[in-house]
């Protein structure tokens, strides 16, 4: 029992936010990312009433350039947004890369609609011509706090940070 | 300083350009930030959002730093005026902490009231019956469509069940347009083989008739939908027959309806959206209210530190003025308008001044005239300060001294030293009231000078030493001509007369032995005898004249006075025995330096006249006593008095009033008592005869 728990423990704490997968190809990486934590429950409230939500996947392409601090060649952005309409009971859904229309869908339900968001289309970047390791830094925002009432904070899963392969 | 320089030092004191800078760098900065988040694609609300956040938080932020700024610029500058000991610093640091606390305190405590006032706001709006609603809102649209959907999927359902049972074609139509009026579809559909054969539409239901068939896809199972078309909503609802036919019912929800439940739904979304927000919507509160806020507080220490300079500056103008005066500068009137009390005091100030100014003009005119009084007058005066190191010298003095230096400017007395040592010593040591003679030797001739010393102030607090000096030697030679004339006039009368007995004696012989009388040897006998006589008279006169020019230099020494006075007494036992000699001795038995032989000498000539003038049974008193720091000798007899209105006539050498002696006497005495630096006087008795009294300044053992 208790190694069991202790089992669970670990497993919730080596648990990542978000899972992200990479797969080069010819002058390309393709990135799919995941979201593995619960939703912050006001967004998925929104969601059920009505209110158009999002979720912000932010990729940066970082170049290690080991003596000098990493240079960003790149800067992304995922969104993937969500709207349920109350009349028909059906989710709207649309995933748009860098303001372009990546993907769109439906749902019937909730669960599904959530599905969909938490796991978004494949990204595909373009990879700049490289003679130093390439760095991919990922994170999934969810919505906007205040610390003591003033200050923003960005609620989303903490940055991950993968080392992009050799193209094949 | 440069051009460039002097429009900078005056255009940085124009508050305008500083807000003008503001107000530029703020809106660059929004611009900026705006148009750099336009490019980062944000979606318009957000970036109203982030750019409303922005600028709250910068507008905060600057005012916090100008508040910052101004409340630590005067602090710092109070801090280092105190240091540097400005005038009113410490007033006016007490007058910027109370604003600052005034001022800060309430406006913080406004703000967290306020915040945690606007948070709780903000939470209400959100609340459960607001909640409730909004979710029932979304139920009520939820259960309009459900409704719908189970009443068409129903009415399909039955629909498929009574075709099942008919088995042909044209009952399958006829029972369709039945069940269709019966059941009240809006739409009834039959396919066979993906191919519409019966489509019954309710003609009331206008967009039932352009509504795009189901696709293929779906209607190979039985399925339901619903979906928005033509401004309302279509539910559908398709049943499989087993021979692969469908039906297909259809139902429109009323417009008007769906148009309010729209409105509903729009207005919970927008609810939703607003709650999901609500961080957004407090923290712009929050930070409006604390730019309002900071406002307050800015507009309140700038309104005090305007103030604390208004209240303080005629203050401190006041008090400068003080502290030139205290450090020596003319009294002066400080211009300031006279408006409250601080005015009334201002002008309290000027008008002490402008009466001051008048005391001071007197005082001025009082001090010219006292300048040309001290610059016309003869007598020397030196001025000195109270510790006697610095002299001034009015031009009498000046030129006694052969020192011109000393009218304009005051010198220190040490200059005086190598050519005038004993006035200088004379000065430095002698107490006030001190009267006494010297003789100083200037370039030229020697002068004779009579010396003064007074003190100025009080006995407890002298302020200042005045110094008199009168030449006397003019005087003292006219005087000394004058006593040389009388002298020898007198001299000339002392010596006439033993001269004409004894030429008449010397005629007489002479005559007597022409005629070769026989009484000329007793004649010659008796004139011999008056020669001698006289003779020997002019030889005491003689000897009398040279006591009195060679009078021997005093030689003091410590002596008892009062057995001074005892031993003297005791020479004049049995001399009268019809008279009696008394001594009374006040001294206290003292010692007093002074040359014992000389004022025996005198006391005895004081003595001889008081016992030769006074008459039998009479009593001569000699008194020894001490006034003040001098010992006085005191002679009185009971006879006639004075015997000349003016007793200074009795002082002078060869002056008698008894047709015998030689007149000097009393003259010794008085030289005797001057010697000693003393005097001596004579006045007639208490009740008859004479009083001397010779005053000796006592210089004590």
């Amino acid at each position: 029992m208790v190694l069991a728990a202790l089992a669970l423990a670990a497993a919730a704490a080596v648990a990542p936010d978000l899972e992200v997968a990479v797969q080069p190809s010819t002058g390309r990486l393709s990135v799919q990312m995941a979201v593995g934590r619960e939703l912050p429950d006001e967004w998925t409230q929104a969601l059920a009433a009505g209110a158009p939500v999002s979720i912000t996947y932010r990729l940066r392409l970082y170049r290690n350039r080991r003596l000098f601090w990493d240079l960003r060649l790149a800067s992304h952005e995922l969104v993937v947004k969500a709207q349920r309409d109350p009349l028909t009971g059906v989710f709207s859904l649309v995933s748009e890369m860098n303001r372009e229309i990546l993907a769109s869908g439906e749902a019937d339900s909730l669960e599904e609609a959530i599905f969909w968001v938490t796991h978004p289309p494949s990204a595909e970047l373009a990879l700049p011509i490289r003679h130093e390791p390439l760095w991919l830094f990922v994170r999934a925002e969810f919505l906007t706090r205040y610390k003591l009432l003033v200050i923003p904070s960005t609620e989303g899963t903490s940055w991950v940070q993968k080392a992009v392969p050799e193209s094949p | 300083m440069s051009d460039w320089r002097r429009r900078w030092q005056r255009y940085r004191r124009q508050n305008r350009v500083l807000v003008g800078l503001y107000v530029g760098l703020l809106l660059l900065t929004a611009a900026g930030f705006a148009l750099f988040n336009r490019l980062s694609g944000l979606p318009p609300e957000e970036l109203t959002n982030r750019l409303l956040i922005f600028l709250l938080w910068w507008f905060d932020l600057t005012l916090i730093a100008i508040v910052g700024f101004i409340i630590l610029r005067n602090l710092l500058r109070l801090a280092l005026e105190r240091r540097f000991g400005f005038l009113g610093a410490r007033f006016r640091t007490k007058l910027l902490l109370s604003y600052v606390v005034l001022s800060l305190a309430p406006t913080v405590v406004l703000f967290m009231l306020g915040a945690s006032l606007l948070s709780k706001a903000a939470a209400s709006w959100f609340a459960a019956p607001v909640e409730g609603m909004v979710a029932a809102s979304v139920q009520l649209a939820e259960g309009v469509r459900q409704l719908a959907e189970a009443r068409t999927a129903r009415a399909a359902e039955v629909v498929a069940r009574r075709l099942v049972e008919i088995g042909d074609e044209a009952g399958r139509v006829a029972e369709l347009e039945r069940l269709h009026t019966l059941l009240g579809n809006h739409l009834t559909m039959l396919y066979r083989n993906g191919v519409q054969v019966v489509e019954l539409v309710d003609p009331r239901q206008r967009p039932m008739l352009r509504l795009p068939p189901l696709e293929d896809a779906a209607l190979r199972s039985s399925g339901l939908r619903g979906e928005r078309y033509a401004g309302t909503v279509v539910v559908r609802a398709w049943q499989v027959l087993p021979d692969g036919g469908v039906v297909v019912v259809g139902e429109v929800l009323p417009t008007a309806m769906i148009k309010a439940q729209g409105r509903l739904a729009t207005s919970s979304a927008a609810y939703e959206r607003l709650k999901l927000e609500r961080p957004t919507i407090t923290a712009t509160a929050v930070l409006g209210f604390g730019g309002l806020a900071l406002l307050v507080a800015f507009a309140a220490i700038w309104l005090g530190l305007y103030l604390s300079r208004r209240f303080t500056a005629p203050l401190l103008a006041l008090a400068a003025t003080a502290r030139r005066v205290a450090e020596g500068d003319s009294l002066e009137e400080v211009p300031l308008p006279a408006e409250d009390e601080v005015g009334l005091l201002v002008d309290s100030f000027n008008a002490m001044a402008r009466r001051l100014h008048g005391r001071e003009e007197e005082l001025e005119a009082a001090v010219r005239r006292l300048r040309t009084v001290l610059s016309a007058i003869r007598t020397g005066v030196l001025t000195l300060d109270a510790a006697r190191q610095t002299v001034l010298a009015n031009p009498a003095a000046a030129a006694l001294l052969g020192t011109p230096e000393l009218v304009d400017t005051p010198q220190l007395l040490e200059v005086l030293a190598v050519a005038f040592p004993r006035l200088v010593d004379t000065i430095r040591t002698s107490p006030s009231g001190f009267r006494g003679s010297l003789t100083l030797y200037p370039p030229g001739a020697a002068r004779h000078v009579e010396v003064a010393v007074v003190a100025l102030g009080t006995a407890e607090h002298v302020e200042g030493w005045v110094v008199a000096l009168e030449d006397l030697t003019q005087l003292l030679r006219a005087q000394r001509q004058a006593a040389w004339s009388e002298a020898a006039r007198r001299i000339a009368h002392q010596i006439k007369n033993p001269l004409t007995p004894i030429r008449l004696a010397a005629e007489r012989i002479a005559r007597q032995c022409e005629r070769r009388s026989p009484e000329l040897p007793a004649i010659v006998e008796q004139g011999c005898a008056a020669i001698v006589e006289h003779v020997l008279s002019m030889q005491e006169m003689v000897d009398a004249f040279a006591r009195y020019a060679k009078f021997p230099a005093i030689s003091r020494r410590p002596v008892r006075v009062g057995d001074l006075v005892r031993q003297l007494i005791a020479l004049y036992a049995g001399v009268r025995p019809d008279l009696r000699i008394d001594a009374r001795d006040d001294a206290d038995n003292r010692e007093v330096l002074l040359d014992p032989e000389q004022i025996r000498q005198a006391l005895a000539n004081l003595v001889d006249n008081a016992v030769e003038a006074s008459p039998a049974g009479s009593v001569v008193t000699v008194r020894v006593a001490w006034e003040h720091d001098d010992v006085v000798f005191v002679v009185e007899d009971e006879g006639p008095g004075l015997p000349v209105e003016d007793p200074e006539l009795l002082f002078q050498p060869f002056f008698s009033t008894k047709g015998r002696g030689s007149g000097v006497g009393l003259a010794l005495v008085q030289r005797i008592a001057s010697d000693h630096g003393g005097t001596v006087r004579l006045e007639p008795g208490r009740e008859r005869g004479v009083r001397a009294v010779v005053r000796i300044p006592g210089v004590q053992r």
